[in-house]
C-alpha cells in the first residue's frame, strides 16, 4: 500500500480581503503532495504566494477553498484550538528571524512546545537538553537570546522545532538573517536531519542556491505552481516555467 | 500546562519589566493600603465610641432632669428629679440598683495643693452601676448617706494632683473648706459617660445637698442612674419608668415629659449604625484609589499584549491554545494584583497598628475584613482588569503576530 502523504494540497485557493474593498487572490489551485522523508524547497520571488502557502501548510492559516490534508487529516475546516494542537503535534517551525522568546533562556525556549503538550517538567528538561546537544549548544542552556549569535539562535530554534518530535519541519527562509557561511551550516544541518533522522523538511526560500540542499523544488509564481520536480541544474528552468505560466 | 508553569510564566513576564510592574503593583498597594487603613480608622472610631458607652453597660439607663427647651435648644435643667423618685424606681421589679446623682465642680485642697475637679454626690449603688473597683480603701455605705458623712472617694488622678500619699486612705482633704476623710481611691479607668472617673471626687449625695450646697431643695437631683437585670427588656423598663415619673410628677396627658430617659443600649445601637455608615464612607473613598490601581493593571496588560504580540504568535505557532493564552495573561494580572494586595494588606495593617499603638497609644482593633477584602480585591481586580487584554491576546492572528515588528 502506498504511504499516505504528510502534506496533501488539493486545489488550494487563498483570497485576502482588501482594505479598500473587494479581495485579492494570492493562491490559485495549488496542488502537490509531500511524502515522508522528503526535503522540499518551496521557491518563488517576493509576493509569489509562497509564504501564504507555508502558512496554510503550517496550519497557521486556512485556505479559502480546496482541501489540505496533513498526515491524512483534513485540517481545512478545523477550529483555531484544533489547529494549535495540530501544530504542536505535527509541525516544528523554524523562522527567518528565529522568534525565540527574549526573556527566556535557551532551555525554556526549547521546552516551550513540550509545555503546551503537557509533558512533566523532568521529561521536558531531559528532552530539551538532548535537543540542545543535538545542535551542539549543550553548554548554553542558561543563555538568553541576546547573548547568542544569529547562527546559534537559529540552532536553538531548530532544537525547539525538533523538541516535540514533529513529523514535519517547516522552515521559512531559515538563512535569511544569517551570513552565507553560517547559513550554509544551518542548511547542512537540515540536510543531516533529513538524511540521518528521516525528518520531512519543507523550506521556503527565494534563493535558487538554497534549493540545492533539498531533493525537490516547488516553484510558485503569481500564486500558481509553475514547477514541481527535481532540483534543476540551472535557475533558468524555473524562470522559463514562470514565463510559460505568464502565457 | 500546569499551575506551576502558569505561575512561572507569569512571574517571568512580570519580572521582565521590573520598573513598570513595580509601578503597577504600587497602584494596587496604595489602593489596598488605603482601604485597610480606612477600615481600621472606621473600626477604631466604632470601638472607641462603643467602649465609651459600654463602660456604663447596655443594661444601664440614665434619667436626667427634664431639659427646658426653647425652639429645640437646651437652655438649662429643671429641678424635676428627686431622691424619692429614685427610691420609687428602685421598687420596679426589673431594676437591679439605682442611684440619684448630682454633679458639680469643686475646689479641693490638701495641704498647700489646690485642685479644681468634678464632684459627684451619689448612693453606694453607684459602684454597681459603674462597676467601680477600688485601689485603696472602700466606697461609702448607706450609713454615710443617712448620716451625711463627710467621706470622700477620689479618683487616682485627683490623688496625684493633690499630692496625696500613695495610700491616702484616712487623709483629710478640704472641699469648699469643709474637711472630708478620704476613705477610698478608685482604680484608674479612663473616660466614661459620666466624665473622667480618674479625676473626680465622689461624696454621699446627702452630704453634697445638705452640707456643701445647703440647697433649698435637698431632695432634688440632676440625674438618676440605674442598672436593670441583664435579661430585662430596656424598652419595657423605660416605659415603666416613664409612666412612674409622669404619675409622680403629676403630668397630664399631652404634657411633655419633664425628664429625659437615656437608654444606653439604644444609644449604642444608634451609634453603631452611624459609625457603620462612616466606615462604609471611608472605605468607599479609599476604594477610588483601588479603582485607579486596577485601571493601571489593565493599562499595563494592554501595553504588554501589544509589546508581546510576536511572543504570542510564537506561542501559538508552537501549540498554545487560545484558552492557554487567556489563562496566562489573566494569571499575570491576578499575580500583579495579588502581590499588590498582599503588600498593601501588610503595610496597611502594619501602619494602622503601628500608628495606633506607638503614636496614638490606642489599641486599633484587628479585623479579618481587610484580609478577606484584599484577597477578594486581588482576584476580582486581577481578573476584571486582565480579561480584556487576555482575550485580545488570545484572538490575535498567529500570522500577523509573527510578522509584528
Amino acid at each position: 500500500m502506498r504511504d499516505v502523504p504528510i502534506i496533501s494540497m488539493d486545489k488550494i485557493c487563498k483570497k485576502f480581503p482588501l482594505a479598500v474593498g473587494g479581495e485579492q487572490q494570492v493562491l490559485f489551485d495549488v496542488s502537490f503532495d509531500v511524502m515522508q522523508g522528503e526535503f522540499v524547497s518551496i521557491m518563488g520571488p517576493s509576493g509569489s504566494g509562497k509564504s501564504t502557502c507555508m502558512n496554510i501548510i503550517g496550519a497557521l492559516d486556512s485556505a479559502t477553498s480546496g482541501v489540505y490534508k496533513l498526515y491524512g487529516k483534513d485540517i481545512s475546516t478545523m477550529e483555531p484550538d484544533e489547529l494549535a494542537t495540530i501544530r504542536n503535534e505535527y509541525i516544528g517551525f523554524v523562522f527567518q528571524n528565529f522568534n525565540l522568546l527574549p526573556k527566556r533562556n535557551m532551555l525554556d525556549n526549547v521546552m516551550l512546545p513540550l509545555m503546551y503538550r503537557g509533558w512533566v517538567m523532568a521529561d521536558r528538561i531531559q528532552r530539551a537538553k538532548e535537543m540542545l546537544k543535538l545542535v551542539d549548544l549543550e553548554n548554553f542552556e542558561t543563555y538568553f537570546p541576546t547573548q547568542l549569535s544569529g547562527g546559534m539562535k537559529q540552532r536553538v530554534a531548530i532544537a525547539r522545532a525538533l523538541s516535540g518530535n514533529p513529523k514535519l519541519i517547516l522552515a521559512d527562509e531559515p538563512t535569511g538573517a544569517l551570513d552565507s557561511k553560517i547559513g550554509n551550516e544551518i542548511l547542512r544541518f537540515f540536510k543531516k536531519l533529513n538524511k540521518e533522522m528521516g525528518i520531512t523538511i519543507v523550506m521556503i526560500t527565494h534563493e535558487f542556491e538554497i534549493t540545492q540542499y533539498a531533493n525537490r523544488v516547488i516553484h510558485i509564481y503569481d500564486g500558481r505552481v509553475t514547477y514541481d520536480g527535481k532540483i534543476p541544474a540551472n535557475e533558468s528552468v524555473l524562470i522559463k516555467s514562470e514565463q510559460r505560466n505568464k502565457k | 500546562m500546569t499551575i506551576i508553569d502558569i505561575l512561572k510564566e507569569s512571574w517571568l513576564s512580570i519580572s521582565g519589566n521590573k520598573l513598570r510592574s513595580f509601578l503597577t503593583v504600587l497602584g494596587i498597594i496604595i489602593g489596598v493600603m488605603a482601604v485597610v487603613i480606612m477600615v481600621a480608622v472606621g473600626e477604631t472610631v466604632q470601638k472607641s465610641i462603643t467602649d465609651q458607652f459600654s463602660s456604663l453597660g447596655t443594661n444601664t439607663i440614665v434619667i436626667r432632669a427634664g431639659a427646658a427647651r426653647s425652639g429645640g435648644i437646651r437652655t438649662g435643667n429643671k429641678r424635676t428629679l428627686t431622691i424619692t423618685d429614685a427610691e420609687q424606681i428602685r421598687k420596679l421589679p426589673d431594676v437591679f440598683s439605682v442611684t440619684p446623682a448630682q454633679s458639680g465642680s469643686a475646689q479641693v485642697i490638701y495641704g498647700n495643693k489646690n485642685w479644681s475637679t468634678m464632684m459627684l454626690g451619689t448612693y453606694p449603688d453607684y459602684t454597681e452601676i459603674q462597676d467601680i473597683e477600688m485601689e485603696y480603701g472602700n466606697f461609702f455605705d448607706i450609713n454615710a448617706i443617712k448620716n451625711a458623712s463627710t467621706y470622700a472617694v477620689i479618683g487616682p488622678d485627683t490623688a496625684r494632683e493633690l499630692g496625696l500619699p500613695d495610700n491616702p486612705v484616712g487623709q483629710i482633704i478640704r472641699i469648699q473648706n469643709m474637711p472630708f476623710v478620704v476613705i477610698g481611691v478608685m482604680k484608674a479607668r479612663g473616660d466614661s459617660a459620666f466624665g473622667s472617673q480618674d479625676d473626680m471626687v465622689i461624696i454621699p449625695i446627702t452630704t453634697l445637698k445638705k452640707r456643701l450646697q445647703g440647697s433649698p431643695f435637698p431632695d432634688s437631683v440632676t440625674m438618676i442612674a440605674l442598672k436593670i437585670y441583664q435579661d430585662s427588656d430596656n424598652a419595657v423598663v423605660t416605659d415603666q419608668i416613664s409612666s412612674l415619673l409622669r404619675q409622680r410628677h403629676k403630668l397630664k396627658d399631652g404634657d411633655e415629659d419633664d425628664f429625659q430617659i437615656t437608654d444606653m443600649k439604644q444609644i449604642m445601637e444608634t451609634m453603631d449604625t452611624v459609625t457603620g455608615y462612616l466606615k462604609l464612607l471611608l472605605i468607599a473613598i479609599a476604594a477610588v484609589s483601588l479603582l485607579v490601581g486596577s485601571i493601571g493593571i489593565m493599562n499595563m496588560m494592554l501595553v504588554s499584549v501589544v509589546e508581546r504580540t510576536r511572543e504570542i504568535g510564537v506561542r501559538k505557532a508552537v501549540g498554545a491554545r487560545e484558552r492557554v493564552i487567556i489563562i496566562q495573561f489573566l494569571s499575570e494580572s491576578v499575580l500583579i494584583s495579588f502581590i499588590g494586595s498582599m503588600i498593601g494588606l501588610i503595610l496597611g495593617v502594619g501602619l494602622s497598628q503601628g500608628v495606633g499603638r506607638f503614636i496614638l497609644h490606642y489599641d486599633v482593633p484587628f479585623s479579618i475584613w481587610p484580609v478577606i477584602l484584599s484577597v477578594t480585591v486581588a482576584v476580582v481586580v486581577g481578573l476584571s482588569s486582565g480579561v480584556m487584554p487576555a482575550i485580545k491576546a488570545a484572538k490575535l492572528n498567529p500570522i500577523d503576530s509573527l510578522r509584528y515588528e
